[in-house]
């Protein structure tokens, strides 16, 4: 039967590559998007590192109302680097190059992405604009945060350059990432696999991946105009000959507005894979959580401006923005609801994984809220600019998109090695990283309401105490992902064995060995069903042979 | 279709049929094509959009307006679109087996393409301003100027598009590269309108 298909299609879905020889080609260069994946991890894991560092350098400078660990200036870089880390060279990586290419391939059932060689030269591109940011810190680096609005971002010394060069490279890397894994599931899905039969976690990247392409794009522009208007003096954002420094915040929230959904929509993906595989329960409402990431990516593109709330928007434009804005609750609330009602009557199996997903559900709703108290015109003129801002943006992605990485971590760490993470270390884990990070950012939504403003290095001394609790409790959290990584690393060779399937999942990547093998499938199977019935027999048909010893068939003669 | 016209071709794979594996890559190298192309029309439409608020927010847009020559713009815009259907004609020859007409129109399509790019310089002598005098600078000429670029990079895509076909990269079956060029040369001309329309109608 297998045999025939193979001879009547002579497709992709038939075309098996001669798996590659000798380390480089296997593990440096390698096209195969399993690998592309662990290696954009190990590399947004590094950066995490050195992200987090300059996070605790900031945190130490803030123990003391009068600063004193650093000068002002220096503060000023620490947090520019920091912020631009963590957005482009940690969490975006880890959610869409990462886990991305990691699993959504095998849960359509393709044997790779569409374009193997771009898919490399995506990853390689990464670190190669992650060591120009650093880099930065040799000429100056910026000192505006990571949105560099000008005209501060224009004085700034050359390091701002370098920042706009290896911000612009990370962008063409998304964009590419970003035509590859839509052409990836307009094309590639097997048999029978139609769009309501995709995993939840293959609808998230099937949202962000226009994202990734359009959003991105706008940003290049941003960065090249400001580029070029540094280094060669073009007017764009200078008031004094007819430019506008408004123009910036424009181009870049019109990116960068998406961009918060790029970070968030993969990680609600992740989450609907793990909610109902350990509460044993088909996911509630499959389709309204697909369609309404559709609204969000939407939307997400009519909303920029509540970012310039403050900034001089014309009173007229200001009251659409900040509806459209609302809206967008209206879509998430949607998806918490179904979450929860996937958890309610459930048999919950409280993995670290499990733990992790349900801390989402806690802090990222909390983010949400605070959201759409910022997208209300007349509190956000209050808050704009002080650490509530801070408080959300670190609620939705610390407590949003970094938790579901982490559930997703535990969760398909089996996947890439064949063996589980420790659980005990896991749930230690677990709670140090909520009651660190609750600690750290909790306080920040009073010391906001209070007035403390974000990005200054001192600060009025009635604040010290909360910001002493804030950097205590940072260094909880710090210790937290520090023991993650190390229980990654000691689980490569001392986990349980995990065999294919420890947690008894349904999609395609759990039918298939651990670690995955480099052809993914022998057969390309077909689906009959979206996979989240857990009362049913598996639908899909054609996988008998994956986990028997029989070789994959013999690579098509092309 | 294939069957009939083999006996013009000199081409040894002419007569196979294109098989499934073919088929398949080239839908996906097409759509991905497509998506590059979505994606460079935000690049641009970023800059359109700089240029239409720095142009209307009211200060530092030259009085009167900017010294364009529409004249030369119109022919040069004639010249371009010219290009658009000799590239037409070249992958049409292509298709029905012809390889030395489609060289002669890729060869067309190439001069006309150096020609628009000769009539740029000619306007940006003739205006005169300077990249960093102010607004009208910054976007006349990083607009105009990425589009220069994209047409002189279609130049050299065409001129390695004409030495494969030459040495037999491509089957009069199998032509998946031919068509992405015509695409991205079609694809400069339309963004070409729209910069003739923003720039010298409005
Ligand atoms: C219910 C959904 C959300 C709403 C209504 C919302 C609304 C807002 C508003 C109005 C601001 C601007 C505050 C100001 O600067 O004055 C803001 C800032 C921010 N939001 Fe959200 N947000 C939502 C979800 C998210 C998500 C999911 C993320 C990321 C995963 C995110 C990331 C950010 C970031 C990073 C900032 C700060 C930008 C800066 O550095 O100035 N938000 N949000
Ligand atoms: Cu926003």
């Amino acid at each position: 039967m297998a045999a025939t298909a193979v001879h009547a299609g002579g497709g992709l879905a038939d075309h098996i590559h001669p798996e590659p020889q000798g380390f480089v080609r296997k593990y440096v260069f390698s096209i195969d998007h399993k690998i592309i994946g662990i290696q954009y991890m190990i590399t947004a894991f590094l950066f995490m590192i050195l992200g987090g560092m300059l996070a605790e350098l900031i945190r130490v400078q803030l123990m003391k109302a009068s600063g004193g660990l650093m000068t002002p200036e220096t503060y000023n870089e620490v947090y520019s680097i920091h912020g631009s880390t963590m957005v482009w060279l940690v969490i975006i990586p880890l959610l869409t190059g990462g886990f991305g290419n990691l699993i959504f391939p095998v849960q359509i059932g393709a044997r790779d992405v569409a374009f193997p060689w771009l898919n490399m030269l995506s990853f390689w591109i990464f670190p190669v604009a992650g060591l120009m940011l650093y880099a930065s810190f040799l000429m100056g680096a910026p000192t505006a945060g990571w949105t560099e609005y000008p005209p501060m971002s224009l004085q700034g010394q050359a390091g701002t350059s370098m920042w706009a060069a290896a911000i612009f490279l990370i962008g063409v890397s998304s964009t590419m990432t970003g035509i590859n894994f839509l052409v990836t599931i307009l094309k590639m899905r097997a048999p029978g696999m139609t769009y309501t039969r995709m995993p939840l976690f293959v609808w998230g990247q099937f949202v962000t991946a226009p994202l990734l392409m359009i959003a991105t794009t706008a940003l290049g522009a941003a960065l090249a105009a400001l580029f070029v208007q540094r280094e060669f003096g073009v007017a764009f954002f200078d008031p004094a000959r007819g430019g506008s420094p408004l123009l910036w915040q424009h181009m870049f929230w019109f990116y960068s507005h998406p961009a918060v959904y790029i970070m968030i929509l993969p990680a609600f993906g992740m989450i609907s894979e793990i909610l109902p595989t350990f509460s044993r329960k088909p996911i509630f409402g499959y389709k309204m959580i697909a369609f309404s990431s559709c609204a969000i990516a939407i939307l997400g593109f009519m909303v920029w401006a509540h970012h310039m709330f403050t900034s001089g928007l014309a009173p007229a434009l200001q009251l659409p923005f900040m509806v459209l804005t609302m809206l967008i609750a209206i879509p998430t609330g949607v998806k918490i609801f179904s979450w929860v009602a996937t958890l309610w009557g459930g048999v919950i199996h409280m993995t670290t994984s499990m733990m992790f997903a349900i801390g989402f559900l806690a802090t990222f709703t909390l983010g949400g809220i605070t959201g759409v108290f910022l997208a209300a015109v007349p509190f956000d003129l209050h808050a704009h600019g002080t650490y509530f801002i801070v408080a959300h943006l670190h609620y939705v992605l610390v407590g949003g998109s970094l938790m579901g990485i982490l559930a997703g971590l535990f969760y398909w760490y089996p996947k890439m090695t064949g063996r589980l993470m420790n659980e005990t270390l896991g749930k230690w884990a677990f709670w140090l990283f909520f009651i660190g990070f609750n600690g750290t950012f909790l306080p920040m939504h009073w010391l906001g309401m209070w007035g403390q403003p974000r990005r200054v290095a001192m600060y009025d001394p009635q604040f010290q105490g909360w910001n002493q609790v804030a950097s205590w409790f940072s260094f909880v959290m710090t210790a937290a992902l520090i023991l993650v990584l190390i229980n990654a690393l000691w689980s490569m060779r001392n986990g349980k064995r995990s065999g294919h399937n420890p947690w008894n999942a349904r999609t395609l990547e759990w039918q298939i060995p651990s670690p995955m093998p480099y052809y993914n499938f022998k057969h390309v199977p077909s689906v009959f069903a979206a996979p989240y019935d857990f009362a049913e027999p598996l639908p899909y048909r054609g996988l008998e042979e994956e986990l028997t010893g029989a070789p994959p068939p013999v690579p098509a003669a092309h | 279709m294939a069957v009939a016209s083999v006996a013009h071709s000199g081409f040894a794979g002419y007569a196979e049929e294109p098989d499934q594996l073919y088929i398949e890559t080239r839908e996906l190298r097409i759509q991905g094509f497509l998506l590059f192309m979505v994606s460079d029309l935000v690049l641009f439409s970023s800059f359109i959009f700089a240029y239409l608020y720095l142009r209307n927010s009211g200060q530092g847009w030259p009085a009167g307006g900017p010294k364009l020559d529409i004249a030369l713009a119109a022919i040069n815009s004639i010249v371009l679109f010219g290009s658009g259907a000799t590239m037409h004609f070249a992958l049409e020859n292509w298709k029905h087996g012809s390889f030395v007409k489609f060289a002669n129109w890729i060869v067309m399509t190439i001069i006309l393409g150096a020609g628009f790019l000769s009539g740029q310089v000619m306007e940006y002598i003739h205006i005169g301003a300077r990249w960093d005098s102010g607004i009208f600078g910054a976007s006349f000429y990083t607009l105009t100027g990425m589009h220069g670029l994209h047409v002189f990079g279609g130049i050299i895509y065409l001129t390695v598009l004409l030495l494969q076909a030459a040495q037999g990269k491509y089957t009069f079956t199998k032509y998946t590269g031919l068509t992405l060029g015509t695409l991205y040369w079609h694809f400069v001309d339309v963004i070409w309108v729209v910069l003739f329309s923003i720039f010298y109608l409005l």
